[in-house]
């Protein structure tokens, strides 16, 4: 579904991702760990179009096209969704508002009919319900005054309503009590599927004691230095990142 | 066919005592256009358009926006509307005007006098609660050819009343055109005015308005301004405190696009305390518009316990577009609280980004996120019946405005 092969980045003047190259197939689960500063969100980023990241080489091609020619919006309407480390709050934009325009850019892409209004609002009573969130979120402007828990929440609401067949949760985990982290754990397992790739970036490993992943990446200045199954997010855990960088550089 | 109530020498009089751009409070606004329109009507021998039916574009809003109205079309009081009043205890009559002399109060004022055909008093009795909003239709049918038309209305709300009010200007026609329009609010003691004004009119179309409010102890005043159309607009909005407990909202929006000129001027004068007087102004500005917000508060020795906030922010979706914004703050009491903010900027790159992660086109974002920053002054104006039509007026204004604005 997805392949990277040999990307280069960069912010500005700062040269964040060297050499990065990940395959990622449908039913799949992957998890990127890596240190603050590895470049886990920049890769996040990049894929879903980010226009203060330059690409300087490489490639990523998603289901045969060229994805680094896509527009954000084509990128999200062709199925790719990016949940935000930190979900931007939009005020005076309402949730349920921005959830029916984004399920329906979706499915006019797709050359479906627009959702009408009753669907919609017991598809998302429904996903809601899955996530513990109270049905008056949706009259909320979008993750206006939400806690962290909440705006972590709505983006697992806005996945769960748009069903990506690729779904990128950056540190998704990050800043969540126990219970948060359950709901948003079940929300990201609900979705799993046959025909649907997950990748989770995280720092810790907390996360997979929920979600399980199939595959474990370490991502180490710009690229992977190390993959393997769940088992390496646990070594990771007792060891420490600097495992990673010594077993890299020695 | 009616003609001027004052002499045409009177006229021609006045507007060459229209203020200029070396006094400060008219800096950014330049009104040499006005005295222009007004010579070349006053050498035709300053005929006013008839007046007698209210144009399409009126009877539209009156369709719309459900209220009681009274209709002033060119400057004359249909007195039909005024007989339809008929809500107890709100009574709104004509006064004659034609014996009354200039004030030699400010040019505008003199002006408006000056070009005055009869003026419209709306009393609402005490302790009457206004069962729908007292509505005022200013509307000018300048077709050809270009003329000049002043509405005066006296507001007097006595002690103990809620009411509501809804100004609404609006025009037809492609000559160019001057109104003029001054509205005295009186709100009596303990006493509640809801105040929406709407400005509405043709692009070729000008217009200066002032509206002054004095308000008895106790009394409360929610003021919202929505600016949408006319070419050269201009408005005054003074705020007169001398009784304690008095508190006054005032928020305003102005789109703007094209060669579109606004300038809102508040000024709120406390001249005792406790008392508040807030005020939060919006703008949206695209192409060459030029706008201005000067908002000033003066609290007079002895208002202490002063409550005073300014407001204003402003969205330039051109390089060309250019927003004039002025908090001015005079203090001469001890204990007082005030505070402003002004800010000028674009859209927000993260919001927009995100909401293009979410599917929605670059534009469609746009809109969306623009829309947000308007209704911010929608939620804030008080009558809860005009905002789905503030809103589609909104959602319109800005989508032709916005056409073409993407880089």
């Amino acid at each position: 579904m997805l392949e990277i092969n040999n990307l280069n980045a960069s912010i500005g003047d700062s040269h964040i991702l060297r050499g990065l190259s990940l395959n990622v197939s449908a039913g799949e689960v992957h998890a990127i760990m890596g240190p603050n500063g590895s470049g886990k969100s920049t890769l996040a980023q990049v894929i879903a179009g980010h226009d203060d990241y330059k690409v300087s080489s490489g490639t990523v091609n998603y289901k045969g096209q060229d994805l680094l020619q896509l527009e954000p919006e084509e990128r999200a309407r062709e199925g790719i969704f990016l949940g935000f480390q930190y979900p931007v709050e939009i005020p005076g934009v309402n949730n349920a508002y921005l959830l029916k325009a984004a399920v329906n850019a979706k499915r006019k892409h797709q050359g479906l009919e627009e959702i009408d209004a009753f669907e919609f609002l017991k598809l998302a009573k429904e996903k809601m319900a899955v996530l513990d969130m109270d049905p008056k979120f949706l009259n909320r402007g979008v993750n206006e005054g939400f806690s962290g828990g909440e705006k972590k929440r709505n983006e697992i609401l806005q996945m769960a309503m748009l069903e990506p067949s690729l779904a990128i949760l950056d540190e998704t985990d990050s800043g969540l009590d126990i219970d948060a982290l359950r709901a948003v754990a079940e929300g990201v397992n609900a979705l799993r599927s046959p025909d649907r790739a997950i990748v989770l970036v995280t720092h810790y490993q907390r996360l997979l004691d929920y979600v399980e992943p199939d595959f474990v990446h370490v991502l180490s200045d710009g690229r992977i230095a190390r993959s393997g199954d769940k088992s390496l997010a646990l070594q990771l855990e007792e060891k420490g990142y600097d495992w990673v960088r010594e077993a890299v550089n020695g | 066919m009616k003609s001027a109530a004052l002499s045409i020498d009177t006229l021609r009089e006045v507007i060459a005592r229209l203020p200029t751009k070396h006094q400060e409070d008219w800096k950014y606004t330049d009104l040499s256009s006005i005295a222009n329109i007004g010579n070349q009507w006053l050498d035709r021998g300053a005929e006013f358009a008839s007046g007698s039916e209210i144009p399409d574009a009126g009877t539209q809003i009156q369709q719309r926006i459900d209220a009681d109205w009274l209709v002033v079309v060119d400057g004359v009081i249909n007195e039909q509307s005024l007989a339809a009043m008929n809500q107890p205890g709100v009574s709104a009559t004509l006064v004659n005007v034609s014996n009354n002399k200039l004030e030699c109060n400010t040019p505008l004022d003199d002006l408006n006098r000056a070009l005055l055909h009869d003026g419209l008093c709306v009393s609402v009795s005490a302790n009457t609660e206004t069962k729908k909003p007292v509505g005022i239709l200013i509307i000018d049918s300048s077709d050809s050819p270009a003329g000049m038309s002043a509405t005066r209305v006296e507001i007097d709300v006595a002690a103990g009343s809620r009411a509501s009010f809804i100004e609404f200007h609006t025009s037809s026609g492609v000559a160019d055109h001057y109104a003029n329009s001054v509205v005295n609010l009186k709100l009596g003691d303990g006493s509640h005015a809801s105040y929406v004004r709407i400005q509405d009119r043709e692009q070729d179309h000008n217009q200066t308005g002032r509206t002054a409010v004095s308000l008895g102890r106790d009394s409360e005043l929610n003021h919202c301004a929505f600016d949408f159309g006319g070419k050269l607009v201009r408005n005054d909005l003074n705020i007169d405190i001398a009784h304690a407990g008095a508190a006054a909202t005032f928020n305003g929006l102005y789109l703007a696009g094209g060669q579109q000129h606004i300038d809102n001027h508040t000024r709120a004068d406390h001249r005792v305390g406790p008392a508040k007087s807030h005020q939060e102004y919006r703008g949206i500005l695209t192409g060459n518009a030029q706008c201005v917000w000067n908002g000033k508060a003066i609290v007079h020795e002895g208002a202490d316990g002063t409550d005073a906030e300014q407001a204003n922010h402003n969205l330039l979706l051109s390089a060309k577009a250019e927003i004039d914004a002025k908090p001015e703050l005079e203090i001469y009491a001890d204990d007082v609280k005030c505070s402003h903010g002004t800010t000028v900027g674009q859209l927000d790159e993260t919001a927009l980004f995100y909401l293009r992660t979410r599917g929605l086109n670059r534009h469609e974002a746009k809109q969306v996120l623009t829309r947000a920053f308007a209704q911010a002054i929608v939620s804030k104006s008080p009558i809860d019946s005009l905002h789905e039509f503030l809103t589609e007026k909104i959602s319109g204004r800005l989508g032709s405005l916005m056409q073409g604005t993407d880089e």
